[in-house]
């Protein structure tokens, strides 16, 4: 229930604040988000930080750039952007760190069922994805050129492809003789 | 290529949600007769594998990498609908995990690269298959690419048009687009050839040696 009230607020917080166009509301309640993090918020900052700055510096200095050739102003506008954006992401993070994704999706079994297998199962391809370029690395003498890059690039999406299909029959029959689509029925 | 939050208008965005719902309900309907009993896992599956082949990085010349996008090699391989759905899966995903994309802005980054990619692959596959295979694969999965990017852009493009502040100033995305159709599209030429030879070299793997079902 928590989560689903958390996840329900945030999702009405988010559509708001792309309303509200006056920074100092919008640094007022960026201070509100930091205020609600507490402790993390150092953290959070960092991460909503890094998540955001190529995106925000570009339109950022390409707009400050074409208003000061244009001599027309800029400073509310990258003030109001990079509060909006860092507000967003932000508050996204922290949710994500106060959410439990499995319960707040609890409402539709087959969806909460769709979480679990596929947070398990980025796991598992993340493992196996991992396990092949330790192995290339290691087989490697020196920075590979292009060609072999792009042929080891092209194998580990072809591995991850056929994990794929082998874990998705796997997962399937797994399903199937526990009962899993007896008890849908 | 993900629009972040924070940039695109609310009247576009949730114009966005309004095309993009009746497509989710037509991906989930489609996905659950196709694949059956075996829907849940099949779509976790794809969901996971679409995620993690976002971090599988295509080398460019110079030493530098972008990252795939995927879409086209899971549209060939699954079908459009359900690319879309994992596609779309993964957008929520990365936007809770890194806070990359958004949710504001989600059903605009899945119709432009979930939906339109996959159809605009699969379409320009099934045309130029003739051809030969491999010219399918390539041509359909970089003009996926490139499709998806002038959709990003033409978006990005009309936000100037969507409201100023009393000084004249934007309030969303500030530049249209005379200005994101080069710097969006001009990349993704280079990124989408990447993408299209990565995606034809995996499918020619596994289409060698094909896992039984």
């Amino acid at each position: 229930m928590k989560d689903r009230l958390l996840l329900s607020v945030w999702l009405v917080a988010v559509v708001g604040i792309t309303f509200i166009h006056d920074p100092v509301w919008l640094g007022g309640l960026l201070l509100l988000a930091f205020a609600l993090a507490g402790k993390a918020t150092p953290g959070l900052l960092k991460r909503a930080l890094v998540a955001i700055a190529l995106v925000n510096i570009a339109v950022s200095a390409g707009f400050v750039l074409s208003a000061s050739i244009a001599g027309e102003p800029w400073g509310l506008f990258v003030i109001r952007l990079n509060l909006r954006v860092l507000l967003l992401t932000f508050l996204t993070l922290w949710l994500a760190r106060q959410l439990d994704l499995v319960r707040a999706v609890d409402f539709s079994p087959s969806l909460k069922f769709v979480v679990v297998l596929t947070l398990g199962q980025i796991k598992t391809f993340q493992r196996l994805l991992s396990d092949y370029r330790m192995a290339f690395r290691s087989r490697s003498l020196g920075r590979p050129d292009l060609k072999t890059r792009t042929r080891s690039a092209g194998r580990q999406a072809g591995a991850l492809l056929e994990k794929a299909e082998l874990q998705a029959t796997e997962v399937n029959l797994g399903m199937r003789s526990r009962g899993f689509f007896d008890d849908r029925a | 290529m993900h629009i972040p939050d924070g940039l695109i208008a609310p009247q576009v965005y949730l114009a966005a949600y309004a095309a993009a719902a009746p497509a989710w309900a037509y991906a989930v309907r489609k996905v659950a007769r196709d694949f059956d009993e075996s829907l849940i896992p099949r779509l976790a599956v794809l969901t996971a594998l679409a995620f993690v082949l976002t971090t599988v990085m295509i080398p460019l010349p110079g030493g530098t990498s972008g990252h795939v996008i995927g879409v086209g090699l899971l549209a060939l391989a699954f079908g459009i609908w359900p690319a879309f759905l994992a596609y779309s899966l993964v957008l929520v995903l990365q936007s809770l995990l890194f806070g990359a994309g958004g949710i504001t802005v989600l059903a605009v980054n899945a119709l432009a690269m979930g939906l339109a990619a996959a159809a605009v692959t699969v379409g320009v596959h099934r045309l130029l298959v003739g051809w030969g295979k491999s010219v399918g694969v390539l041509v359909g999965v970089w003009c996926g690419v490139v499709v998806s990017a002038v959709l990003v852009a033409l978006v990005l493009g009309v936000q100037p048009q969507m409201g100023t502040d009393a000084t004249g100033q934007p309030l969303f995305f500030p530049f249209g687009p005379a200005v994101t159709l080069p710097v969006i599209v001009i990349p993704h030429l280079i990124i989408g050839a990447g993408e299209a030879l990565l995606t034809w070299m995996v499918l020619s793997v596994t289409g060698r040696r094909r896992v039984p079902a």
